[in-house]
């Protein structure tokens, strides 16, 4: 058994919120195999994004511990972890290409290193072509598929995704977790994905978490044991239904109250 | 665009002949607004005169324009970046707008003299605090979360600044450069009327006790000019840093 990639400790967050402190996360245990993907799930305000900005090292848990490779983390480690938002958040005056080279600019890579090295992710995306489209001259899930490409550019081995596809149309969001699964199968990297839909929750990953209402704990820890690579005809097979409606029912119960 | 474009040009065509045929026909009379090529023959015969009040009232500009959008911007960007100062600065500058600054004029004429100095002095805080509010408000609506995406991405603080706020403000600082320069123009003009020895504004008023028209209205025509010229280089800037506005 080798030792977890990501590994969160007891980690439990509060947040001052006009005076009152509001627990967000409480006693969250998860350990992380390297190469796993793993989506996230649990009702509105669970706590899911919390999670990850505390693995993206964007603030640190008011208790417990998180780490990446055994190391724990304390402020962002762009180089191990890579961060892809429900936004694509790209710089608007950089072309794509300077956008996904951006997190190596702020290492001080020389230029043309960079610009080769944006440009393999940008081919690895579905991007070739489009290296010096400003972000307002691309489409959603163009900007998207950037922000992925600038995620992957510093070969991170975890990469986190906070509902990257929830701005999305149904029919861009679906090709794009097809895409997401190549690029995981060529890359093999860490994924956890965070999202509010169950179909793409299990779709995509190996393991869905299932986090309770706020504050959030893991409910359950549901192993997704479809063959891959997975296609569209697995989301009516019959495994498919029992492992969302086992997702389902943590989550409609916390949705009622 | 095309069609906008000309019936605008035309909108500005209808305008300047009316300006031509309403005192031509006595239907304005010529004492209040005399015909356009009236004025327009005043300010080239005279134009010793005229432009020879240029180089104070452009000095007089472009130092106000300096302090104004220099310490305004400069300001504003610092004020607008924390949110504890937007919440103790802002109501008591909103308040100091809404002063109709033109009473202090004849106060400073007597701290700083009929020379340029007075001009310079009320130009600037006249322009003062709603450019500084410009560019406060341009900071302040800067998302968040740029600035956290650099963060992960493992930027530090002088690099979130240097590379995401501060081009991502670059647009509002156009804004408030184009607003600071425009109510420059205003002070200096308003306040070399009120009291000077020269100056554009000096010249207006100057051919105004005289009752000469023509000659209020070619000082007129050439402040116009003034701000026209101001406005299209600042609209150019705009158009420049379109691109870094957040799509």
């Amino acid at each position: 058994m080798t030792r977890p990639l990501v590994a969160i400790r007891g980690v439990s967050q509060r947040f001052g919120v006009e005076g009152v402190s509001v627990a967000a996360l409480e006693g969250i245990d998860l350990d992380i195999p390297d190469g796993q993907f793993v989506s996230v799930v649990g009702p509105s305000g669970c706590g899911k994004s919390t999670l990850l900005s505390l693995i993206a090292g964007l603030r640190a848990p008011s208790s417990g511990a998180v780490f990446c490779d055994g190391e724990p983390i304390t402020a962002p480690m762009p180089r191990k972890v890579g961060v892809i938002f429900q936004e694509a958040n790209l710089l608007p005056w950089l072309s794509a290409i300077d956008n996904v080279a951006f997190p190596l600019k702020l290492r001080r890579v020389p230029r043309p290193e960079r610009l080769q090295a944006a440009a393999r992710m940008l081919e690895l995306t579905g991007l070739a072509g489009f290296e010096s489209r400003l972000p307002h001259q691309l489409s959603g899930g163009m900007k998207q598929r950037v922000a992925i490409a600038r995620g992957l550019v510093q070969n991170p081995a975890v990469l986190l995704m906070d509902e990257p596809f929830a701005s999305l149309d149904e029919q861009t969001r679906m090709v794009l977790g097809d895409e997401l699964l190549r690029i995981w199968s060529e890359t093999r990297k860490t994924v956890l994905f965070v999202t509010h839909s169950l179909n793409e929750a299990v779709y995509l990953a190996d393991r869905v978490v299932v986090l309770s209402a706020r504050p959030g704990r893991v409910v359950d820890d549901v192993d997704v044991d479809l063959p891959r690579p997975r296609s569209f005809a697995m989301t009516s097979s019959e495994r498919f239904g029992i492992l969302k409606d086992r997702i389902w029912q943590h989550i409609k119960h916390a949705e009622r109250r | 665009m095309t069609g906008l474009r000309s019936s605008q040009a035309a909108l500005y065509l209808v305008i300047l002949a009316a300006w031509e045929l309403l005192p031509r026909a006595g239907v304005i009379p010529r004492l209040f607004v005399p015909p356009l090529s009236e004025a327009l023959g005043t300010l080239v015969a005279d134009r010793r005169e005229y432009l020879g009040s240029l180089p104070t009232t452009f000095g007089e500009i472009l130092v106000s324009y300096v302090i104004v959008c220099g310490g305004g911007i400069l300001l504003g960007q610092l004020i607008g970046a924390s949110a504890a100062a937007r919440r103790m600065l802002l109501p008591v500058l909103r308040s100091a707008y809404a002063v109709p600054l033109v009473v202090l004029y004849p106060v400073m004429m007597v701290w700083f003299g009929l020379g340029s100095e007075s001009k310079i002095a009320f130009a600037s805080i006249y322009a003062f605090i709603p450019t500084m509010l410009t560019a406060v408000a341009g900071v302040a609506a800067l998302s968040p979360a740029l600035a956290e995406t650099a963060r992960a991405f493992g930027a530090t603080r002088a690099q979130q600044i240097l590379y995401v706020s501060l081009p991502a403000s670059l647009p509002s600082m156009v804004a408030a450069l184009r607003l600071g320069g425009a109510l420059v123009i205003v002070g200096v003009i308003v306040a070399q009327m009120l009291g000077a020895a020269d100056g554009l504004g000096y010249l207006i008023t100057r051919h105004r006790t005289l009752l000469n028209s023509p000659g209020v209205y070619a000082g007129i025509v050439l402040v116009l000019g003034i701000t026209g010229m101001h406005e299209i280089l600042l609209r150019r800037l705009e158009q420049k840093v379109a691109a870094y506005r957040p799509s």
